[in-house]
Parts: C-alpha cells; structure tokens; sequence
C-alpha cells in the first residue's frame, strides 16, 4: 500500500435562478428551509442538523432503507449574507470517510434574479468516490433546490 | 460584490528520513513551529494546538510591519505516518482572505520519503492568498529538510 490514494479534483456548477438573491440565500440559511431540499430521496428518512454561522457544524444523515448510512459533515468557514457561503465536509460512507470537499456557493445578482456559481475542490480517499460522481450528485441537489424555489 | 478566486497548488519532496519522522514532524506542534515559519523575521506562535480528527489549531503568524495573519486549523482526516487533510481559513487584520483545504500525503520510496502536499484555496475578494501560500509553503518544506539533517 505505498501508491498515492488520494485524488484530487475541482468543478464549477452555473445556475441561473428566477429567485433574488434574498430568497436564494435564505434556502440555505434557514434550517427549516434547506431541510426542505438538502438530502438524500424522500426514502433515505436522512436527519439534518444545522448550526449556521461561521465555526458552525451542519450534517445530513440518511440512506436507503437496510442499505449503507450516508453522512455528511460538514463546517462553515465564510459567510457572506445574500452573496457568499463557504463550508468543508466530509462524507461517510458507514465508518469509511470517502472525500473531504471545500464548497464556495456564490451568489450573484442577474436581472430580476441570480446567479449561482458553486465550485467544490475536493480531496477523494482511496478509490471510494470521484470528482464525477460527486458533480452527478450536486447537480441533482441544485435542481431539488431549483424545485424547493419554483414551488 | 464579493469574489472568490479558485486555485489548487501542488508541491512535492523528498526526504532522507523515514515517513514516520516526517509524519512526527507535522503531528508534533513545536516542530511544526520550527520548520513551518517561512523566513526569519517571521514568528509563529500558537494559541491552540489539538491534533487529532475535528481538533483545532488556532496560529498567528507574526511579522513586523505588517497585520498578523491568523490561521485556524480543522484536523479532518488522519492516517498515521500516511496522510493528513485539514482545512483552515486565513485572517488578516480583521479580514478573513481565505479558506483552504490542504492534502499532505507521504510514500516510502527506499531509505527516503516523498511527500506530495495539494493546496486547494478559495481567496477572497482579490486577496492574492494563491501566491501567499506558495510563497510560504515552498519555504517551509524547504525547511522541513533541515529537521532531518543529523
């Protein structure tokens, strides 16, 4: 076991939302409003918690029913109100800690609505997951909060 | 409006000592404090030193002229004498300039060790953290080597 075993690895999600900053910023914000589109399917019964400031913890913890546990764990570092938030987390999958990411969400005025540019660094541990993966997956939780705004 | 400039920086060594040593040297404070200053007029002090996953070092680094520069660590991955991945922010003054995450990752190689260090920064509203980390990382591994040269 001497190979390197950690991969490292950056992306960019753009999205154009119909929503003002205000609005946007608040979806993550407010715990009762991002338990709303934050997680795992319905069917993962996933539990957040959230302490938003900066040094506060956030996790997410769910999965499918008899399957592997899903957790997240994660810091933030940077608070911006209505522009910027900035957080580290870990994923575990059961005892494995898979990836640790830094995520930069910025929030950008565009006409009547914003723009939201998130980008996430990440560090993948030992073959368990990869930048691809992982962009799949955020993509995903963009759009539920694109459905969480529109709704 | 706020900014955020994205980069990731990788720099590698290699020393005559066993991963294990190298890896002493970073989980060790007071040699961490020795090897990890940049260049002599600078001073690092440690307000609080707790290595081990979810513990915190708080370090200002002290140079004169010039607003400190506060750095707190989050330990969230340790791999004894393997590898190591924290994250930490930057405050200059009263100005947070950047939040980071930073892989170090060691591999025998014969008698010597290679360590491989990836610095994933986000900078802040032009702060110029990308070359302030270069700067200072490429002098601290520099004098990391010194730490196993008896």
């Amino acid at each position: 076991m001497s190979q390197r075993n950690t991969t490292h690895a950056t992306f960019v999600i753009e999205r154009e939302l119909a929503h003002p900053p205000a609005k946007v910023f608040a979806a993550y914000a407010d715990p009762n409003k991002k338990a709303k589109w934050f997680g795992g399917p319905p069917e993962w019964n996933s539990e957040h918690t959230m302490d938003f400031r900066v040094g506060g913890k956030e996790t997410s913890t769910g999965g499918p029913p008899g399957g592997v546990v899903h957790k997240m764990s994660g810091e933030y570092w940077d608070i911006i109100e209505n522009e910027r938030i900035v957080m580290s987390y870990e994923l575990h999958l059961g005892a494995t800690r898979i990836s640790v990411s830094l995520g930069t969400t910025e929030i950008k005025p565009n006409g009547a609505g914003s723009k939201l540019i998130y980008t996430e660094q990440g560090a993948y541990l030992d073959g368990y997951d990869d930048a691809g993966q992982r962009e799949e997956g955020t993509r995903e939780l963009l759009g539920q909060l694109e459905t969480y705004l529109n709704s | 409006m706020t900014t955020i400039a994205h980069a990731t920086i990788a720099m590698e060594r290699t020393y005559s000592a066993s991963p294990a040593r190298v890896f002493a040297a970073w989980s060790d404070v007071e040699a961490r404090k020795r090897w990890s200053t940049p260049t002599d007029n600078i001073r690092i002090e440690y307000e609080a030193a707790d290595f081990r996953e979810g513990g915190k070092d708080v370090s200002r680094c002290i140079e004169p002229g010039n607003a400190d520069y506060v750095a707190t660590v989050t330990y969230i991955d340790i791999r004894q004498d393997r590898r190591l991945v924290f994250a930490e922010d930057v405050v200059h003054g009263e100005k947070r300039v950047s939040a980071a995450l930073i892989s170090m990752e060691l591999t025998p190689k014969d008698a010597h060790t290679h360590l491989t260090l990836t610095m994933q920064i986000a900078s802040f509203d032009e702060a110029g953290m990308e070359s302030g980390y270069q700067f200072g990382w490429s002098a601290a591994l520099d004098n990391l080597a010194k730490e196993f040269s008896q």
